[in-house]
């Protein structure tokens, strides 16, 4: 190999090697930019990990690595002090080893119980017992609806857990039959139980990761697998989140599409105005008229509704509904006079049902 | 001669950031928010507030509010919220002294006292009233607490706002259907029988400015 060749080759392995040694590309594997803020990186670790668990990807030999790299990628730049380390040493400047267990970043946003994919498959066994669920309301804004957040609640629940000796479990009515004597039998009803190990309820805590994502609506359930109520003969049931979306001072959401009011003057609507309308995530709609406004008049501004909940890029409409409002002052004589040169309008006096759709 | 000009001036951002500061993030503490589901102990008799879809014999007839010993059923789960509709968002941490209303996760209805007595002690009933978490004005309670904001780990009082007594537990129990169940009445002197603690639940973590235009 010429020289100049095999320094280029040796260079290129250096460099490799140096990529190497630095670390992962945290935000390469999240997807995400180096700007982004805690919430966008809460939003990729969930999808991403949705579809990156080795469960959901059997026949993958990398899947379990590519699983633990988001986790790592997740709990460095979820943590405020880690992700500035990250940012100015790389990988490998981070003090003490972050290796917390994977496992543990998934159940913050999943549940605890071991997560299944597709379908509802925890109704398989209807033999185990199971603890109740329960259903915990979350009242959310327009704004979260709009641009979407992440709650943080922390869930203190009683978890089975192993203590010293034997209990009775699995009791149960049976019945015995007892010989009294040649041909005379007795039948009596018993209570017969099992011996298991010995549990008791310890109060454990953990930190659960609620995602209000874009366009979500009202009583969507988001679903925690086995951070319900426990059940000690068997599995604990589940906690749910349900979305209660409220009442907006300025807009009125319906599917997609937003509805707000604005009240123009008699000057304006008769010569025209510009306005601008402050939208849920700051930005403003900018609404310019040149032409007579009348009042009830409504005006479709495409894409600044909601967005769709199966597809955020999708969006609705924000329709905007005017009405006028009039002098509240009478006019002079003088006024009214000029007012009937200017607009030179003939007396209009139609009579008609208005009720009846005429 | 002390001059009372700047001082508390300089006191007031001081306990500003108190005040702040201990509205608490850390896991096993921080405070009690509104819109969380929580289980409260009654730190005298062990048992918690319970409600179900049994009503009283005596007395209003409404649903009838008890004090359960076991700590893993869903109907001793009971959600803080203001005491008006918009008056405490979610999020929010209750301060002491503040009104809340605390409702029923399972049957929806708000935790209520009033000119009844209680079937087994003669105190003042105190029952389960309304539907999907409206009732009237006599389901409204005063946290009472020491210091700022309701902390988890301490015990407080409800005070009722309309007839001002305390809910509490004095260990009398009830016989069939609910076999021993311990009644909850209002009582109205402060003491022992009316510490409680929030125990298991769903806390909001206190959140660190509203979702506004613009903010999030």
């Amino acid at each position: 190999m010429a020289p100049h060749r095999l320094g280029g080759l040796c260079l290129l392995l250096l460099y490799m090697l140096g990529a190497v040694m630095a670390g992962r590309d945290f935000y390469k594997i999240l997807g995400v930019p180096r700007s982004a803020s805690v919430k966008d990186i809460k939003k990729a670790y969930r999808k991403l990990a949705l579809q990156l668990h080795p469960d959901r990807n059997p026949d993958d030999p990398r899947a379990q690595e590519k699983f633990q790299d988001l986790g790592a990628a997740y709990e460095v730049l979820s943590d405020e002090e880690k992700r500035k380390q990250y940012d100015a040493y790389g990988e490998e400047g981070l003090k003490d080893g972050h290796q917390s267990s994977h496992g543990d970043i998934f159940s913050h946003f999943f549940g605890d119980f071991g997560f299944m994919f597709g379908g509802s498959p925890r109704q398989q066994d209807r033999n185990i017992p199971r603890g109740n669920d329960i259903v915990v309301d979350l009242e959310v804004t327009l704004e979260e609806v709009y641009s979407g957040n992440f709650v943080e609640v922390v869930r203190n629940k009683p978890v089975a857990r192993q203590a010293p000796g034997k209990r009775k479990c699995n009791c149960r009515q049976e019945m015995r039959t007892t010989q009294l004597g040649p041909g005379r039998f007795q039948m009596t009803q018993e209570v017969v139980c099992d011996e298991c190990p010995n549990v008791k309820l310890v109060n454990e805590e953990r930190t659960l990761e609620v995602e209000i994502e874009p366009g979500v609506r009202d009583s969507m359930e988001y679903p925690f697998i086995g951070e319900g109520e426990p059940h000690v003969d068997g599995e604990p049931g589940d906690l749910r989140f349900r979305i209660k979306v409220l009442k907006h001072p300025l807009f009125e959401r319906r599917g997609d599409d937003l509805y707000t009011n604005v009240t123009i003057s008699l000057v304006e609507s008769l010569i025209g105005f510009e306005m601008d309308i402050q939208h849920l995530d700051g930005h403003k709609v900018h609404v310019a008229r040149d032409k007579i406004t009348r009042p009830g008049a409504k005006l479709w501004k495409k894409g600044e509704g909601l967005p769709s909940f199966d597809n955020n890029n999708i969006r609705g409409s924000l329709i905007i509904t005017f009405d006028v409002e009039f002098p509240k002052e009478q006019f002079t004589e003088h006024q009214r006079e000029g007012i009937k040169q200017l607009l030179e309008q003939e007396s209009v006096q139609k009579i008609y049902n208005g009720l009846q759709g005429y | 001669m002390w001059r009372p000009g700047p001082r508390p001036l300089l006191l007031l951002p001081l306990l500003l950031l108190a005040a702040r500061a201990d509205a608490g993030n850390e896991l096993g503490t921080g405070a009690v928010t509104c819109g969380s589901v929580l289980k409260l102990l009654n730190t005298r008799h062990g048992v918690r507030l319970h409600s179900h879809d049994v009503k009283y014999g005596s007395g209003s007839g409404q649903q009838s509010v008890t004090g359960v010993e076991g700590s893993e059923d869903a109907n001793s789960y009971w959600r803080i919220r203001g005491g008006a509709d918009g008056e405490c968002p979610r999020g929010a941490p209750v301060r002491c002294g503040q009104a809340v209303r605390l409702t029923h996760v399972n049957t929806g209805k708000n935790l209520h006292t009033h000119h009844f007595p209680s079937p087994l002690s003669n105190n003042q009933e105190v029952s389960a009233f309304g539907d999907g978490g409206e009732g009237d004005q006599l389901d409204v309670w005063l946290v009472q607490c020491s210091g700022a904001y309701w902390h988890r780990e301490e015990a407080v009082r409800f005070q009722h706002a309309g007839t001002h007594v305390y809910l509490s537990v004095t260990g009398e129990q009830y016989g069939h259907p609910i076999r021993g169940q311990r009644e909850v009445h209002g009582m109205p002197s402060p003491n022992q029988h009316n510490s409680w603690k929030a125990m298991e639940g769903v806390f909001i973590k206190p959140s660190p400015s509203e979702p506004s235009p613009g903010k999030l």
